[in-house]
C-alpha cells in the first residue's frame, strides 16, 4: 500500500489578504497549470436565484477592468493553452493550463476578473450569456432522453430549502428573472480573495509564485463578512421511501436507486466509494455481473454506480440500470434495489475488494498524470478541509476499507425506507 | 488602484520536447514506444489495420461488435473470470475504433503493465466467440445503438456523411455502423472479420516509464500465435463535390434544439496543405475564440457552443460545423453560419486571429500532451499516417511558420460554401417554413 497518493512538494503560503496559494513544482513538462477555486457554489443560491452561479461563472470570461470582453479565451489561446471553469453545488473552479513562459499572463488575468470585474459587467453581457446558459440548459438536460435525471434526483434526496435541493444549472424562470445588480452584488459577496485558493501546479518554482501571486492579487481587499451557504449537515430521514416514474419520450424503461450517504472527505465516504465500485464499476462488478450477465435484464453498458463528491451534506449515492428488451421497468427495479440490499447482507469478498481497490488506484493516479488534475485536486483540499496536503491521504484511505466497513455502511445508508427510486418508461408503453 | 493595469508579457520559453520514441521490431511485429519518465501510470495500446474501412458494405458495425465480443470469454477462462482478472490489475480493457485502425488499451500503475498486456493479448489473440455469446453481444450492440440513435446528432451525422460521400460506399455509412445494420450481421461475419484482421501482428504502442517497463516482455505477450503481413491500405479517394448547397431536414418532433450539421468533402489526411487547412478550420471554428462561436454564441446568444473543422483520415476527409441551436432562431443561425463560411473563404483569415491559432495548436502540444493515454495517442499518429519520430516538432515548427497567406490560400482553396449540404435535425414542423424562405438551397426532407 502507497504510504501517500501525492508524492509530490507541497508549498503554501497565505496574502496578507487571505488569498491562500499553494504550489506543487514538478519540471518534467513545460507546462504549468492555474487553478482557483472559489468557495461558492448553487447552494449558496438563495430560492429564487437558481442558476446563478453559474450563470456568474459565465459572466467571469467576459471581459473586466483591464481586460476587454472575449480577451480572456483570446489570451489564453493566443499562449497555447487551454481553459475553462465549472460550477457545482459546492464550489466554482476557473482553470488553464499554459506553457510555463505565460505564468505570469494567466495571474494577471485572474486577478483582473477577481478585482475588476463589476465595472466591466454591462446587460448587454449579461443578455447574452443568459441565452448561453439557457441554450446549455436544453442541450444537457432538456433535448436528450433522461437528461432531467439529476434535475428530480436532487429535490427528491434533499427537501426544500436545502442547499442541494436545487440543481445548479437552475430554472428557466429565474434565469429569465436574472438582473444586473444581483449579479454586481454577487461579484462583491463572494469574489473575494480569502475566499478563494490559488492554485499554480507544474514548471514553476514555489518563490516565483508566491511572488507573483503578491504582485497581481496581494492588493485586492479582503472581505469581512461572506454570508455562508444554509447548514445542510444533517437531512432529517423521512422514513418512507420516495418514489417518482415518469413518462418521456425515452428509448427503453432506466430506473435509478438514490441515497443520501455521507460527505465527501469523511472516512464514511471513502467507504462508499470503494462500495459503488465494488456495486458498479466494470464488467466485474455486482450489478454488471447480476443484471447485465447473469439474470440478462440490464443492458450491458448501461448499468453503473457513482457517489458524487459533495462535501457539505451527506452526497448522492446513485446505482442505475436501463431495461433490455421485453423487460419490465418493475422487474428491473426489483433487481437493482436487490443487488443493493446485499450489500448489507451479502459479504464483499477478498476478490471483489481488490478489484475495486485496484481500479480505484488506476482512476487516482489518472487525475494525478497532468498538472492540471493535481491542481485541481489541491484546490479541493485547500478550500474544502484547509489542506492542500490532505490530497496525499485519499489513496491510503480507499485501500484501507474492509469488507465489514463496506456492510456496516451499507446497512447504515442504503435502507430502503430511505431509498429514491426515479423511473423513466417510454411513451408507447405508458 | 489596487489592479495592476499592464499585461505582462511571457517569459523565457523552455524548449519544446516529444518525449523520446523508441522503435523496435520484436516477436513478428512493431513496438513504438515513449519514455516517460516517473509516470506510475502506462498505457499499452494494441493497433491493428482493423478499422471501420476495413469492413464490408452492408457489414457497418462489425468491428463494435467484435470489440465486444473480445470480452465474452477467451480460450483460457469464461467472461467472468477474464473480467475478474483484468480488473484486479486496475483496467478495463478499453476498445476503439476509427476509419484506420482499431485500437485496445489498458492503463495501469506500470508495475502491472505486463500482465495486464498478456491479458489483453489473450482476448484479441484468442478469444473464444461462441455463437450464442455472438449473437447476444450482437443484438445487445443493437440495442445500445438504437438508444444512442434517441439522442439528436446520430441521425444528422449519418445525414451528413451520405450526402457527402454516398450511401453506396463504406466511408459513406456510419463508422459505428446503425443499429439495422447492426442487427443484421451474423456469426461468421464476425469470426471470419476476426480471423482475417486480428490475427496479424500490428503494433504495439507503449506510453511509460520505461526504465521500469520489459518492452520485449509485452512485445512476446502482444504478438504471440499471429502472423500474416500487412495488407494494401488502398490510396486517398476522389471525392465530388456537390453543386449547389441544398438543406436535408431531419425530423426530431418535439425538439427544443435544432442540429446543425454543414458539411462538404475536404482532403485526406496526407494532403500537403494539412497544416493550413487546420489553421484555416481553427480560425473560422476550431476553437472557442473562433469567428463561428463569437458570432453565433457571443454575439447572437443562439447556441451553447458551434465548432467547425477539417477532419481527415488516410483516404478522405471532409469539412463539417456541428451546433445545437435553439429551434426559434433555427433558421437565422444557419444562415449566419453558412456567412461566416463564405466570408472565410473569400477573405482569409487576419494576422492577429492567426497569431492565436498557431500559437494555440503549437501550444496544445505540450499542454495536451502530458498523460500516458495522451502521448499513446499521439504515438498512434505515427504509426497510421506513416510519420517520423520527431514528426510533433516538426509539426509545432510549421504551426508557428505558416503565415496570413498561406492559410488563406488554404481557406479560399478548401472552403467550399456553395457545396455545403445543410443537415438540419429538429422539429420540422416548426422549422420548415423558415428554412425554406432562408433561400440556402433546395429543401430535402430526410426519410
Amino acid at each position: 500500500m502507497p504510504d501517500s497518493g501525492y508524492p509530490w512538494p507541497i508549498e503554501t503560503s497565505r496574502l496578507d489578504n487571505g488569498l491562500r496559494v499553494v504550489v506543487s513544482e514538478d519540471r518534467t513538462a513545460p507546462a504549468v497549470a492555474v487553478n482557483l477555486w472559489y468557495d461558492v457554489g448553487s447552494r449558496h443560491e438563495p430560492a429564487g436565484q437558481t442558476g446563478f452561479a453559474h450563470l456568474f461563472e459565465h459572466l467571469m470570461f467576459e471581459g473586466s477592468v483591464n481586460v476587454a470582453k472575449t480577451e480572456h479565451m483570446k489570451l489564453i489561446q493566443g499562449s497555447g493553452g487551454s481553459l475553462n471553469a465549472t460550477t457545482n453545488p459546492d464550489r466554482t473552479n476557473y482553470f488553464e493550463t499554459v506553457p510555463a513562459e505565460h505564468l505570469e499572463l494567466a495571474l494577471w488575468l485572474e486577478a483582473d476578473r477577481m478585482g475588476g470585474l463589476v465595472p466591466a459587467l454591462t446587460q448587454e453581457t449579461l443578455d447574452n450569456q443568459r441565452e448561453v446558459v439557457k441554450n446549455e440548459r436544453r442541450q444537457r438536460y432538456e433535448n436528450v432522453p433522461y437528461g432531467d435525471a439529476w434535475l428530480r434526483l436532487l429535490p427528491l434526496l434533499y427537501p426544500p430549502g436545502h442547499p442541494y435541493h436545487h440543481a445548479t444549472i437552475g430554472s428557466m424562470a429565474d434565469l429569465n428573472a436574472a438582473d444586473l445588480a444581483t449579479f454586481q452584488a454577487f461579484h462583491r459577496t463572494y469574489y473575494a480573495p480569502n475566499n478563494a485558493v490559488l492554485t499554480v501546479v507544474g514548471d514553476a518554482p514555489a518563490a516565483e509564485v508566491f511572488a507573483l501571486a503578491d504582485k497581481y492579487f496581494g492588493a485586492l481587499p479582503a472581505r469581512e463578512d461572506i454570508p455562508p451557504a444554509p447548514d445542510g449537515r444533517s437531512v432529517e430521514a423521512t422514513g418512507r421511501p420516495a418514489v417518482q416514474t415518469v413518462t418521456a419520450d425515452v428509448p427503453a424503461p432506466r430506473v435509478y436507486v438514490a441515497h443520501r450517504g455521507h460527505p465527501f472527505g469523511s472516512p464514511g465516504y471513502d467507504v462508499l466509494t470503494v462500495l459503488a465500485t465494488v456495486l458498479g464499476s466494470g464488467r466485474g462488478s455486482r450489478l454488471y455481473q447480476r443484471l447485465a450477465d447473469g439474470e440478462r435484464i440490464a443492458q450491458p453498458d448501461l448499468v453503473g454506480a457513482y457517489g458524487v463528491d459533495l462535501a457539505h451534506a451527506p452526497a448522492p449515492l446513485i446505482a442505475t440500470a436501463t431495461a433490455r428488451p421485453g423487460v419490465s421497468a418493475e422487474r428491473l427495479t426489483e433487481g437493482l434495489a436487490e443487488v443493493v440490499d446485499e450489500l448489507a447482507t451479502v459479504p464483499v469478498t477478498a476478490a471483489e475488494l481488490d478489484r475495486a481497490k485496484a481500479l480505484l488506484s488506476t482512476a487516482w493516479w489518472r487525475q494525478m498524470s497532468t498538472v492540471d488534475g493535481r491542481a485541481d485536486t489541491l484546490g479541493r483540499y485547500a478550500t474544502q478541509f484547509g489542506d492542500p496536503a490532505r490530497a496525499a491521504d485519499r489513496l491510503p484511505a480507499w485501500l484501507a476499507v474492509t469488507a465489514e466497513q463496506i456492510a456496516e455502511v451499507a446497512a447504515e445508508v442504503l435502507g430502503a425506507a430511505d431509498r429514491v427510486t426515479l423511473t423513466y418508461l417510454p411513451e408507447e408503453t405508458a | 488602484m489596487t489592479l495592476i493595469a499592464d499585461r505582462p508579457g511571457p517569459g523565457a520559453a523552455r524548449p519544446y520536447r516529444f518525449p523520446p520514441v523508441v522503435r523496435r521490431a520484436v516477436a513478428g511485429g512493431q513496438v513504438v514506444a515513449a519514455h516517460l519518465p516517473g509516470q506510475n501510470l502506462a498505457v499499452a495500446l494494441l493497433l491493428l489495420d482493423a478499422g471501420a474501412g476495413r469492413e464490408p458494405n452492408g457489414k457497418e458495425g462489425l468491428g463494435g461488435v467484435l470489440a465486444k465480443a473480445l470480452e465474452e470469454g477467451t480460450a483460457q477462462r469464461d467472461a467472468t473470470t477474464y473480467a475478474l482478472a483484468i480488473e484486479a490489475l486496475g483496467t478495463e480493457l478499453v476498445t476503439g475504433l476509427d476509419w484506420d485502425s482499431f485500437q485496445v488499451s489498458v492503463q495501469v500503475p506500470v508495475d502491472r503493465l505486463t500482465a495486464a498486456v498478456q491479458l489483453l493479448a489473450e482476448a484479441v489473440r484468442t478469444p473464444r466467440l461462441d455463437p450464442a455469446d455472438v449473437q447476444r453481444v450482437r443484438d445487445d450492440e443493437a440495442t445500445a445503438l438504437r438508444m444512442d440513435w434517441a439522442n439528436p446528432g446520430p441521425r444528422a451525422d449519418a445525414a451528413l456523411r451520405a450526402d457527402l460521400f454516398g450511401a453506396q460506399n463504406r466511408w459513406g455509412r456510419p463508422m459505428y455502423g446503425d443499429p439495422g445494420s447492426v442487427a443484421a450481421l451474423d456469426v461468421e461475419d464476425v469470426t471470419v472479420f476476426h480471423s482475417e484482421w486480428f490475427l496479424r501482428p500490428g503494433t504495439l504502442i507503449v506510453a511509460g516509464d520505461l526504465d521500469r517497463i520489459d518492452l520485449d516482455a509485452l512485445a512476446a505477450a502482444a504478438f504471440a500465435g499471429t502472423g500474416g503481413g500487412p495488407a494494401g491500405r488502398g490510396g486517398p479517394i476522389e471525392v465530388p463535390l456537390r453543386t449547389g448547397r441544398r438543406i436535408i431536414l431531419v425530423d426530431r418532433p418535439g425538439s427544443v434544439q435544432s442540429t446543425l450539421r454543414l458539411g462538404h468533402p475536404s482532403p485526406h489526411r496526407s494532403h500537403p496543405d494539412h497544416v493550413p487547412m487546420t489553421l484555416a478550420g481553427t480560425v473560422l471554428g476550431g476553437a472557442f475564440t473562433s469567428r463561428l462561436n463569437h458570432l453565433i454564441r457571443e454575439v447572437h446568444g443562439y447556441t451553447y457552443g458551434i465548432r467547425g473543422e477539417f477532419a481527415s483520415s488516410r483516404r478522405f476527409g471532409r469539412f463539417a460545423v456541428s451546433s445545437g441551436v435553439q429551434t426559434a432562431v433555427t433558421a437565422p443561425a444557419l444562415v449566419e453560419a453558412v456567412g461566416e463560411i463564405t466570408r472565410t473563404q473569400a477573405g482569409g483569415v487576419t494576422e492577429d486571429e492567426l497569431a492565436v491559432a498557431r500559437s494555440w495548436r503549437a501550444g496544445q502540444l505540450s499542454v495536451e500532451l502530458q498523460s500516458p493515454r495522451a502521448i499513446a495517442s499521439a504515438l498512434t499518429t505515427l504509426v497510421v499516417h506513416d510519420l517520423p519520430d520527431d514528426y510533433h516538432a516538426q509539426l509545432r515548427a510549421a504551426l508557428l511558420a505558416a503565415d496570413v497567406d498561406q492559410v488563406s490560400a488554404a481557406a479560399a482553396t478548401h472552403l467550399h460554401p456553395d457545396a455545403l449540404s445543410l443537415v438540419i435535425e429538429g422539429d420540422a414542423a416548426v422549422i420548415r417554413d423558415d428554412l425554406t424562405a432562408a433561400a440556402l438551397g433546395d429543401l430535402i426532407d430526410h426519410p
